[in-house]
Formats: C-alpha cells, sequence, structure tokens
C-alpha cells in the first residue's frame, strides 16, 4: 500500500528516481495540466505549450538529480524549466513571441487544437457554445479583450498575471514557483493589473461614453 | 482610509491572506465618497470577472494524452538503459573481483603472495605493499622509481576515490593481466608478472601498473 508520504511531489521525485513507472504517471497527471496552461498563456501558441510540457518531463526523466528539494518545490522546478523552455523558444524564433491582437492564436478557445478533459464549458468537441444572449456577447467580448492586453504585457508582468490570476496560485506559491520573493510577486501584479486596466480604458472609450450617457 | 493607500489594497480586497482583504471594509467605505476610487474598484472589478471567467474556462485545458503516453515510452526506454549500465557495472566488477581472488590464489599456492605494511624492509621480502593515499595520489610507491604509471581498470568509478584508497602488490598471471584489459603481448605465458592494484574503500580494483622486475630484487 502507497504511505502517504509517498504521493507527496517529493515522495514521487525519490520513486521516480528508483524507477517507478507509475510514480512518474502521477506526477505527470498532477502536475502536467498547469505546466501547459502556464506554456500556452506565456507562448499564446498550442503548439508550443505542448512542446514545452513536453521538454518540461523530458528533463524530469533524463536529469531528475537537477531538483533539489533545499532550493524550492518541484512545481517551482518545473515551472522553472517551463519559463528556461519558453525562453529558448523566443531566442531561437522570434516569430513564436505573441503579437499584440494575435487572439487567434490562442490555441484551443479559438482553434479547437487543445485538449479538455471535461465539457463543462465547451460543446464536448474542443469548441466553445455559441453565446445565446446580449450579455453573454458582451461578456465574451470583455474576455477577448483582457485576454489580448494579457498577451501584451511584458513576460515577467504577465507570468504572475498567469500564475496568481488564471493559475489561481497564492503569492507564496508565485513566489516558489518564480524563484523570487513574495513582496516582487505582489509589487508586480498590481503594476500588471494596474497596465491592463489601462489597455482595457484606452481598448473601448466609445463604450464607456455610452455608458456615462446612460 | 485616502485614495493613495485605497489603490495600494485595490488590487487584493478578494485575495485572501493579503492585506487587502483585511482592509476590504475601510475600502468600501472610501470607495463610496470618493467617485475616482469607486471607478477604479468598478473597472478593477471587471477586470476580476474577465481574468475568472478565462481562468473557469481553461481550468480543464491539458495536453493532449499523446504526450503522456510518448514520455511514459521515454522513461521505459531512458530507465531500461539506466538498468542495464548498473548491471554492466556491477558484473565488471564481480568479474574483476574474481580475477583478482583468483590470482591471489594461484599466488598463494606459489607462496609468492606478500603480506604486511608497505616499508622497504617488507617490499625487498616480497610483501603486500600499501602506500598512504598521498603517496597514491602522487601515483608513486617508496623507494620504487621504476613502476610504470597507474592504469585506470574499465569500470572505475570517480578518480577521487583513489585518494582513499590502498596500493596493493600481487603477482599476477598473463592471462589474469589480460583479464584486467591491460594489453598482454603472449596470454599462455605462465610466467608471473608483478603488479600494483589500487584498491578502493570497499575494496574494489581501480587501477593497476606493472612493477618492473629490478624493483621486487632491490
Amino acid at each position: 500500500m502507497t504511505g502517504t508520504t509517498e504521493l507527496t511531489d517529493d515522495g514521487l521525485v525519490r520513486r521516480l528516481l528508483a524507477g517507478d513507472e507509475e510514480a512518474f504517471g502521477l506526477l505527470y497527471k498532477r502536475r502536467h495540466p498547469s505546466i501547459y496552461r502556464f506554456a500556452l498563456h506565456m507562448s499564446g501558441n498550442a503548439a508550443v505549450a505542448e512542446d514545452v510540457t513536453q521538454e518540461v518531463f523530458m528533463t524530469l526523466i533524463r536529469d531528475v538529480s537537477r531538483y533539489d528539494p533545499a532550493r524550492g518545490s518541484v512545481a517551482g522546478f518545473l515551472f522553472g524549466v517551463a519559463r528556461n523552455h519558453l525562453r529558448k523558444r523566443w531566442e531561437q524564433d522570434r516569430r513564436l513571441v505573441p503579437l499584440v491582437g494575435d487572439a487567434d492564436d490562442f490555441g484551443p478557445l479559438a482553434s479547437g487544437n487543445g485538449h479538455h478533459t471535461n465539457s463543462r464549458n465547451g460543446n464536448g468537441n474542443g469548441h466553445y457554445a455559441v453565446p445565446t444572449s446580449r450579455d453573454e456577447f458582451s461578456s465574451m467580448e470583455a474576455v477577448s479583450r483582457v485576454r489580448k492586453a494579457i498577451n501584451t504585457l511584458p513576460e515577467n508582468y504577465r507570468e504572475v498575471v498567469v500564475l496568481c490570476e488564471l493559475e489561481e496560485m497564492s503569492y507564496e506559491e508565485t513566489a516558489a514557483a518564480l524563484g523570487c520573493p513574495v513582496g516582487r510577486v505582489r509589487s508586480r501584479l498590481h503594476r500588471a493589473r494596474a497596465i491592463l486596466l489601462e489597455k482595457l480604458r484606452d481598448a473601448q472609450p466609445a463604450r464607456r461614453a455610452s455608458a456615462v450617457g446612460e | 482610509m485616502d485614495c493613495s493607500q485605497f489603490e495600494e489594497v485595490l488590487h487584493d480586497l478578494d485575495r485572501p491572506g493579503t492585506r487587502g482583504l483585511a482592509l476590504r471594509e475601510v475600502a468600501l467605505v472610501h470607495a463610496e465618497s470618493c467617485s475616482r476610487c469607486a471607478q477604479l474598484m468598478t473597472d478593477a472589478e471587471s477586470l476580476d470577472f474577465s481574468l475568472q471567467t478565462i481562468a473557469l474556462r481553461e481550468a480543464h485545458l491539458e495536453a493532449p494524452p499523446r504526450i503522456e503516453a510518448h514520455l511514459l515510452k521515454e522513461f521505459r526506454v531512458h530507465n531500461a538503459a539506466a538498468s542495464r549500465r548498473r548491471m554492466q557495472r556491477r558484473l565488471a566488477a564481480l568479474g574483476v573481483a574474481a580475477a583478482i581472488l583468483l590470482a591471489l590464489g594461484v599466488s598463494l599456492r606459489h607462496g609468492s603472495v606478500f603480506h604486511g605494511k608497505s616499508t622497504p624492509e617488507t617490499s625487498a621480502n616480497g610483501a603486500a605493499t600499501i602506500v598512504s593515499p598521498v603517496e597514491v595520489a602522487e601515483n608513486r610507491l617508496p623507494d620504487s622509481p621504476d613502476e610504470t604509471a597507474f592504469v585506470s581498470l574499465p569500470y572505475a568509478a570517480d578518480p577521487a576515490t583513489l585518494e582513499n584508497g590502498a596500493v596493493v602488490r600481487v603477482v599476477l598471471s598473463r592471462s589474469a593481466l589480460a583479464s584486467l584489459g591491460l594489453p598482454v603481448a603472449d596470454v599462455s605465458a605462465t610466467e608471473q608478472v608483478p603488479a600494483d592494484i589500487v584498491l578502493s574503500e570497499d575494496g574494489a580494483p581501480q587501477a593497476i601498473r606493472l612493477v618492473a622486475q629490478a624493483n621486487l630484487d632491490q
């Protein structure tokens, strides 16, 4: 019977070192969705997100000795490897940097390329349901504007927005994942949100004017 | 609370474990009396709503199953290769240990095994020669300047382990030398060859050097 300790990330890494395939499978299932989504949000491209996810776990297979529990958590290690791979990709191929207004590249939501584990928000075919009301349209518009605005943020601001807001990680968890102090995460997030608010205000002056008129 | 304090906590008003959440009520009271801060709060709430919508919509996104299948395959390949390497190292160590035991056995039978510690006297009458780690590191034996250099054995561990090892002088047959990977001209010859073997702390042979017969006669 498997003990609780062995099911922690560190316990799974120890088992993985001993060649336990089940431990690798468990760790992958537990950690890959957030790594995949992080890469997807940071790259704006589903194919890149898949490559990065694969590379992160290949690193775990081939070079697990690089992980040092004294220096941080397994999740932090995996996010660190993902960031390094993303940076390498950007250096190798500048065209993979998300462009302003390039929302169509945003993988599954736009193109249906991604994989959904359930269809709560979609129709089960990888596509989202067509909005049926004016409110829903306006909500989707707002979400689309926010997504575009996130894609235009500088990398260090974008990653805290992705981790704190989209992955709903605490400041502490984000700091561990990014390997920086909690205070820096907080200040970057506040600055990032201020930039997002400015961008969103700039993007809809007409809308605001009509709202004020009402 | 003033406007600057309000802006400081604006983005943390709904975030658990932050100062913003603790000051939420005070911030709301301030927003009621300040239209600018009220507008900021409305904008921030709208941003929160959009971010939560994105998070909710994408919470179930994950990499396609083929990535997992590929990684599991890679894990098996890597694991099998690692197991093979471990097994090869063990077999090599066992083989060499067996060869040395055999050589020692043969030497005992011929009454030519040397015993004792490394001193010029005991070396001279054929005793086993053990030198200090420093001497090993310097790759020399006391009073025996004419040996060949130590040759690392194929499966030898980190060279650093040599510093804690011991050197044992033995007499080996040419076939035993060949089994250690040394180039020997005539394996079938029965001639015994003196050699120094470096043993690691766990007793596994790590390196070997041949000793000129003349040194033994000194």
